[in-house]
């Protein structure tokens, strides 16, 4: 057996987490559907309410049946973002389902798609703290394999064009 | 028709202009170091134990390939046969054991920077999984480069990039990490986006901006060649992380690296001119207004004026840490001269060579120029004599081979794939250099001059991608010599010029220079 770590797997889609209804999910209760992931935390003042709204944009666009191509909203921000929150935040956002977990869960998660994200020192004005994070949001075929993922640099026309280029390519 | 003087038309004015003498010599020399048997370091060796420091091997094999890139990018276009050979030998030294076994012991930690965390690190013998970008991202560079600039994938097949050892002596089995471009290229990327685009470490926790702007340049070269924009992506979260600390310390110079644990910045407070130089030559290629607009103050700092115009470098101060002396490379010369090229800075560059050309030993061997390596800091009537053989063998040369914003331009201004449809020196014999060698699209003609390294030299040259050009002659100091229709077999075979497939092989023997134009007429 030769020790060898070479070429380690880049995405390992796997989480272990509990959606905004409280209930435990992982990535088995997706199968059968693409599902798209993002990462961030409700309290995100920028980055995630303006990602949030070009996913529920794109997947209005899509017009794909919901069960077939689902959106998780991750949270890097367990301590604040119980179930109940996130259910309150994502009311705005009624095709993404939230979820959230203990921090280790959360960690094994982030560890696994390889997210960023730390939170801040210097608290904002409102007293609160931020929690920088990667933004990009990621798309797993319907067994769960990685496919693509989109910065969040991409405007709405680019992000939709891409994401349909990866659902085909993903056996769509 | 005999051929105009195609000296004042088309290409650019480093084309035409070709190589003088000495920066003949400087490749001349990358070649010669590039052909040193595996193992064989013969005046490479800095001062430092065991490729830990600025002087290793993988900094002089990687910026012999950045130089070279740059040369055939700006200067000899037309000649891939030149560069090409040596970037694979170079490839080839990036892959020995010689070259990144220091991450076994780096990867332990314990650094000065970090000793308080080493036990929470271990042993890690694959040197591009996890941080060491000061090894990864060369040769991320090198190999997407080769790709970038020859159309040869090679280095994309599976495993093409194997770092391997096994010894008789010990450690056992053989350790064996399989990579390519792309999956060394993903595995970068990834570690950049865990990092929050703060970059990826050298040494455990220690973040250099030094160390990550050549993965982006591996980037860059990856969507010239597949396509996407990761580049983009990456320089955009980049500036977004570095905002919270600044690229720039309180005093103007460059922050050296991060710590990832504390998120404290190490500012340049030494001025050390390698920092500055180093940083400002390389982020030049994606934010060139933000360099160009420190460099005049940064560098006023490092330099010293000589007699005639010459210009040395302050060396920074180096005070005893742990109460140890650090005996490692610092390269500031060599830096100096590089940052000044890329700046356009033409006055301090010529200084910096003059003070070079006098005080530092330049030498000629085997038809390769080079400064050998000097651990003496002043010579006897005090000026600054010491180089390293990072400066002395790879850097000033770079800086002499470089044009104005070089580095720039070739990441800003992709070079068209139509070359590679172009009439060129496709494979040129080691015991020639080539001095000019460029294709004029609009007069339809390959212009390009050769001299054979000593008297005894064959001289063979393929001149390739010759086909549908129609009828070609060949022109030899302003004398046709030869002539044919590229796509009909040659009646015309002699001593001198014979036709191969598509190209025709032409011989140049002896040290003589010839100056050639082959044109063509549909």
């Amino acid at each position: 057996m030769l020790p060898t770590t070479s070429e380690p797997p880049a995405i390992r889609p796997a989480f272990d987490l509990i959606d905004h209804h409280g209930r435990a999910v992982d990535l088995t209760a997706f199968r059968g559907s693409f599902v798209l992931v993002f990462f961030g935390f409700t309290h995100c003042r920028v980055v995630c309410p303006r990602a949030l709204k070009k996913l529920s944009s794109a997947l209005e666009a899509l017009d794909e049946d919901p069960t077939q191509l689902i959106a998780l909203y991750i949270t890097v921000d367990p301590e604040r973002d119980t179930p109940q929150v996130m259910r309150a935040f994502l009311e705005t956002y009624p095709r993404i389902l939230g979820l959230t977990g203990s921090r280790d869960q959360i960690e094994i998660a982030k560890r696994n798609f390889r997210v960023f994200s730390r939170r801040s020192a210097s608290p904002t004005e409102d007293g609160n703290y931020d929690v920088p994070h990667t933004a990009m949001t990621y798309l797993l075929d319907p067994e769960g394999r990685y496919i693509a993922h989109f910065n969040d640099s991409l405007d709405l026309p680019e992000f939709i064009e891409r994401l349909r280029i990866g659902l085909t390519e993903g056996g769509r | 028709m005999r051929p105009t003087d195609g000296s004042q038309t088309g290409g650019n004015q480093f084309q035409r202009r070709g190589l003088d003498d000495l920066q003949l010599g400087h490749l001349r020399h990358f070649a010669n170091l590039s052909r040193q048997l595996p193992n064989q370091w013969e005046l490479m060796k800095g001062k430092g134990y065991g490729q830990e420091d600025f002087g290793g091997y993988r900094f002089q094999l990687a910026y012999m390939s950045y130089a070279l890139a740059l040369t055939h990018r700006h200067r000899l276009p037309a000649a891939p046969g030149v560069f090409k050979p040596i970037f694979e030998r170079l490839i080839a030294k990036m892959l020995l054991p010689e070259v990144w076994m220091y991450w076994r012991d780096v990867s332990r930690g314990g650094s000065i920077f970090n000793a308080h965390l080493s036990s929470g690190y271990s042993e890690q013998w694959d040197p591009v999984a996890r941080d060491n970008i000061m090894y990864s991202a060369y040769l991320q560079s090198m190999t997407l480069l080769y790709h970038y600039l020859f159309d040869d994938a090679r280095y994309a097949e599976p495993g093409a990039l194997t770092l391997q050892f096994w010894s008789y002596f010990w450690g056992g089995e053989q350790k064996r990490f399989s990579y390519d471009e792309k999956s060394l290229n993903e595995n970068l990327y990834w570690q950049m986006v865990e990092s929050g685009y703060l970059g990826v470490a050298c040494e455990p926790n220690c973040t250099f901006q030094i160390c990550n702007q050549p993965a982006i340049f591996g980037f860059r070269l990856h969507d010239l060649v597949y396509g996407g924009s990761i580049a983009a992506d990456v320089v955009s979260g980049y500036e977004q992380a570095w905002k919270e600390f600044g690229r720039l310390g309180d005093n103007g110079h460059y922050n050296i690296m991060l710590s990832q644990d504390t998120r404290q910045v190490r500012p340049n407070l030494g001025k050390s001119p390698w920092v500055d130089a180093w940083c400002g030559t390389l982020m030049n290629m994606w934010n060139r207004d933000f360099v160009h607009a420190h460099y005049a103050d940064q560098a006023k700092d490092f330099l010293r004026a000589g007699p005639d115009g010459a210009l040395s470098v302050i060396a920074g101060e180096r005070p005893l840490v742990m109460g140890q002396t650090i005996v490692s490379d610092s390269c500031d010369f060599g830096w100096m001269a590089a940052w000044a090229s890329e700046m356009g800075d033409q006055t301090t560059l010529g200084g910096l060579l003059k003070h070079a050309d006098m005080y530092m030993s330049p030498c000629w061997r085997d038809g390769g120029l080079y400064y050998p390596r000097n651990d003496v800091a002043t010579d006897a009537e005090g000026n600054a004599s010491m180089i390293e053989p990072m400066s002395g063998n790879v850097l000033l040369g770079y800086a002499r081979l470089n044009v104005p914003d070089g580095l720039w331009a070739f990441y800003n201004d992709p070079w068209s794939s139509d070359r590679f449809d172009e009439p060129a020196l496709i494979t040129v014999s080691d015991d020639l250099d080539v001095s000019r060698a460029w294709f004029d699209a609009s007069a339809n003609r390959l212009e390009f001059s050769l001299s054979g390294t000593d008297a005894t030299a064959e001289g063979l040259v393929v001149l390739g991608n010759l086909r549908s050009r129609g009828s070609w002659s060949l022109w030899l100091d302003g004398a046709e010599i030869s002539s044919g229709r590229a796509d009909v077999p040659a009646s015309q075979d002699n001593e001198v010029v014979r036709r191969v497939a598509d190209g025709l092989v032409l011989r140049h023997a002896g040290v003589r220079r010839g100056d050639y134009v082959l044109t063509f007429t549909e």
